[in-house]
This record gives structure tokens, C-alpha cells and sequence, in this order.
């Protein structure tokens, strides 16, 4: 009984924060929007009424959501060579990019949300177990001159107290799938979990996580805003925000080139290689939807989250923001 | 057939380049307990052993409580709300939406704000 009235009153703070922020904040990304904070509206289905944008088309939030699932439904297989495809294999760059920004020490855990196919988080393995050797052989290097015993002693332990740990959260059942196949032929088990949930309704408790990565994957989901309450709220005191996401080229020239790209040659590769021009034509689209660095930047100060910074990488192409939730 | 060539070309050097990058990360593995488990997996009837790790970090998501782990029906159980998350291959599936209500006489896990 009183979890279910906290729930309601829980629910309905949220709404009713919701519908503050969302009137605060940046309308342009929402067309049509019939926005009326009266709690009564809010409560009711409201989700089929409000409109946002899918691509350049305007939907329903609920259709929206809808949309985008099928949209990774359909690429799940040819995800990754799609992704070597369209950026000439430069995405792989970015990544790597990302981990060293975020230059996880071991033991940290790591929540990969709208991870999917786990690159971000395999990569977090291996960073972690390659400062884990390195550690180890500072340690054996340092104890030259002590005894046979105490070189021993110094060793960590067979199961490694220290554990890393990566969840890869997604709302697509077909790309994680494919992730824990890659994992399984790659020969990682322990170290990773996949977890099917909603980015905007996490299933984990507070201050969990050391590092919050979400990457390719908040431009797809419905409310912003809410996916970036639930990072802050699921991060420990002194956690890391680092969202890896398409952004705005500041380059006119370079701009120029890029949509050209984006309109003409990627959707033909998506035809080519996985057999779907539409969900391709919709990811170029959404980028294009999607607020600009400093834009974002405000945004993921709303959440709550200090020292927020940005990293523009291949001019704009794609841009890196970090914060902390202090 | 072009296409065909062409995906299998990528699919194998990425594979190839996948595998040299792998070495390092199979010698984190913690004994045969893995090689056991892939050989002897059957598809529908046994399914991957639940990582009951992943229980210390769970919580349903309209919640936020602890769930307990049912071995007979493969779910995540909150008992307050009555509501049962399917485990499929191995891979929890937390969306409120695909829960499953355990009695009919309570309240229907009302829609999540998305």
C-alpha cells in the first residue's frame, strides 16, 4: 500500500518536474507541441497527444518510441559493419577516444546504457585489464630487492577483489543480443551483463555506478531530459557522465561535405549492405534533429551535473560531453 | 551476389582483426567453467545460468526495490507490485511493459511515463 502510494507520489513529482523542464526548455526540437502542464493531462495517456520528431517527420512520443525500436530491430545484425561502412572505420577512433577520456581505473563499474552491440564496454574491459598488468608489473618491478615471500604476498589474488564490472543496458532485446554473441566469440563471460530497460527508466538503485557511458544513443530516446535524471541518479557521488553523440560542424566547408555525405551516400549503404534505406534516412535525419554542443551542454547542466565540458572530434563531427555528478 | 561478396569480405577481416585483439582478453577468464558451459548449452530447455550478480545492482525501474530471482519460472519478481520480469537467454528484459502481473487482483503497473 504505501509503496504504491510512493509510487504515485513519486510519479507524480517527476511528471510535474517533467513538465517544468520540459516548458524550459528548448522547444525547437519539439514541433506542434501541445504542452499543458495541468497535472490532470499529465496523468492521462499524454504520451500519444504530445508530438516530437522522428527524423524530420513529426510523430506521437509514443509512436516515436515505437519507431526507433524497429528501426534497431531491423539493423541489429549488420550494426557493426554498417558502422565500419558509413564512418570508413573511423567510429572505432572515437571510441577509443572516449575510453581514454574516461580512463577507468580497475575496479570501477561501468553502466553502458543504449550499449547494444558492447562496443563501449568491451573496450572498458580491455583498458582496465591493461592497467590492471600494468599495476602488476609496477608492483613486481618495484619489489626487486625484497624476498622471494613478500614478492608473493605482493601479488592480488586469484579472483581479483577489485572486480571491473560493465552493464550494458538497452531497450532493443536484437541488439543485445548480437552484443552477447560478439562477447561469447571474442571469449569474454565474466566481467559484462546485459540488461534489457529503458534509458529513461533505469532498473538500478542509487549510486551505483562509477561511469555513466551513453553512446550513439540519446538521440534516440523520447525525453531527453528524463534519460539524463536517471544517469545522475544512478551514478555514485564523484561519477562520470560521458555521452558520445553526432553533433554540429562548426566548419562550413567541412558542413557542406558532411551533409552531402549524410544525405547521399549513407542511406545508399544502408540500402546496399543491410537491405534498409529508411532506417538509414532516419538516422541522418536525427542527427540533424539533435540540440548543438552548447545546447546539450546546458542541458546536462539542468540534470544536475558540474564541470560539464565538451570535446568537438573530426571538427564537430561528433562531440564528447563529460560531467560529473558531485 | 556482390553485396554477399562484399559483407563477407568485411565480416571476415573484422572478424580476423577481432580475434587479434582478443588474446589478451581470454587469458582474463576464470578456468574451463566457460568452455563446459558452451558445449553443453541446449538451446530452448536449459537456458544460460542467470548472472546472479547482476542482482545486487537490479531494481525494478517503477520501484526502485529489490527483486528476487525465481529459478523455476526464469523471473525477476517484485513482490509489492506483483509484477514478474522474464529473463530470455540469459538477459533480463526490465521494461515495465513486458512485465508480467503475477495475481489479478492487484494494481496494474500503471504506464511508464516515456
Amino acid at each position: 500500500m504505501a509503496a504504491s502510494l510512493r509510487l504515485l507520489v513519486r510519479r507524480l513529482a517527476r511528471l510535474s518536474h517533467r513538465s517544468i523542464t520540459s516548458a524550459a526548455a528548448n522547444v525547437s526540437w519539439r514541433s506542434g507541441c501541445c504542452l499543458c502542464p495541468s497535472s490532470s493531462r499529465c496523468l492521462s495517456d499524454a504520451a500519444e497527444d504530445r508530438s516530437t520528431h522522428f527524423g524530420f517527420e513529426t510523430v506521437s512520443e509514443a509512436e516515436k518510441a515505437k519507431r526507433v525500436y524497429k528501426v534497431f530491430e531491423n539493423v541489429a545484425q549488420k550494426y557493426d559493419i554498417m558502422n565500419d561502412a558509413m564512418s570508413l572505420g573511423v567510429h572505432r577512433l572515437w571510441k577509443d577516444m572516449l575510453l581514454h577520456a574516461m580512463h577507468p581505473q580497475p575496479g570501477a563499474r561501468l553502466l553502458d546504457v543504449a550499449g547494444g552491440t558492447g562496443d563501449i564496454s568491451f573496450r572498458f574491459l580491455d583498458y582496465v585489464y591493461y592497467q590492471q598488468e600494468r599495476q602488476k608489473r609496477r608492483a613486481t618491478g618495484s619489489s626487486q630487492s625484497l624476498s622471494w615471500q613478500d614478492i608473493s604476498d605482493k601479488y592480488p589474488d586469484e579472483d581479483r577483489p577489485q572486480e571491473s564490472r560493465a552493464v550494458v543496458c538497452d531497450i532493443n532485446k536484437e541488439m543485445l543480443k548480437v552484443g552477447k554473441q560478439r562477447a561469447e566469440s571474442m571469449g569474454i563471460i565474466s566481467g559484462v551483463s546485459w540488461v534489457v530497460g529503458d534509458a529513461e527508466e533505469l532498473p538500478f538503485d542509487d549510486d551505483q555506478f562509477d561511469i555513466y557511458t551513453i553512446a550513439f544513443g540519446i538521440r534516440n530516446v523520447t525525453h531527453i531530459n528524463q534519460a539524463l535524471q536517471e544517469a545522475f541518479r544512478v551514478l555514485k557521488p564523484g561519477g562520470r557522465f560521458m555521452c558520445l553523440e553526432f553533433s554540429k560542424v562548426t566548419n562550413p566547408i567541412l558542413a557542406s561535405l558532411y551533409d552531402a555525405y549524410s544525405f547521399q551516400v549513407i542511406p545508399v549503404l544502408g540500402e546496399v549492405i543491410a537491405g534498409d534505406w529508411k532506417s538509414y534516412q532516419y538516422l541522418v535525419e536525427s542527427i540533424r534533429k539533435f540540440p548543438d554542443q552548447e545546447e546539450f551542454k546546458g542541458m546536462i547542466e539542468d540534470a544536475g551535473f558540474c564541470c560539464v565540458q565538451y570535446f568537438n572530434f573530426t571538427g564537430g563531427v561528433v562531440a564528447l560531453h563529460s560531467g560529473f555528478k558531485l | 551476389m556482390l553485396k554477399n561478396v562484399l559483407s563477407r569480405l568485411v565480416r571476415e577481416t573484422v572478424r580476423v582483426q577481432r580475434h587479434v585483439s582478443a588474446v589478451p582478453s581470454i587469458q582474463t577468464l576464470t578456468g574451463c567453467r566457460v568452455s563446459v558451459r558452451s558445449f553443453a548449452e541446449v538451446k530452448d530447455e536449459v537456458q544460460p545460468p542467470f548472472d546472479s550478480s547482476l542482482l545486487e545492482v537490479l531494481v525494478c525501474p517503477l520501484s526502485k526495490k529489490p527483486l528476487r530471482y525465481d529459478a523455476n519460472t526464469n523471473e525477476l519478481i517484485n513482490e509489492e507490485l506483483g509484477i514478474a520480469y522474464p529473463i530470455v537467454d540469459g538477459i533480463p528484459n526490465m521494461i515495465p511493459q513486458e512485465a508480467r502481473l503475477l495475481q489479478k487482483d492487484t494494481q496494474t503497473p500503471s504506464t511508464p511515463s516515456e
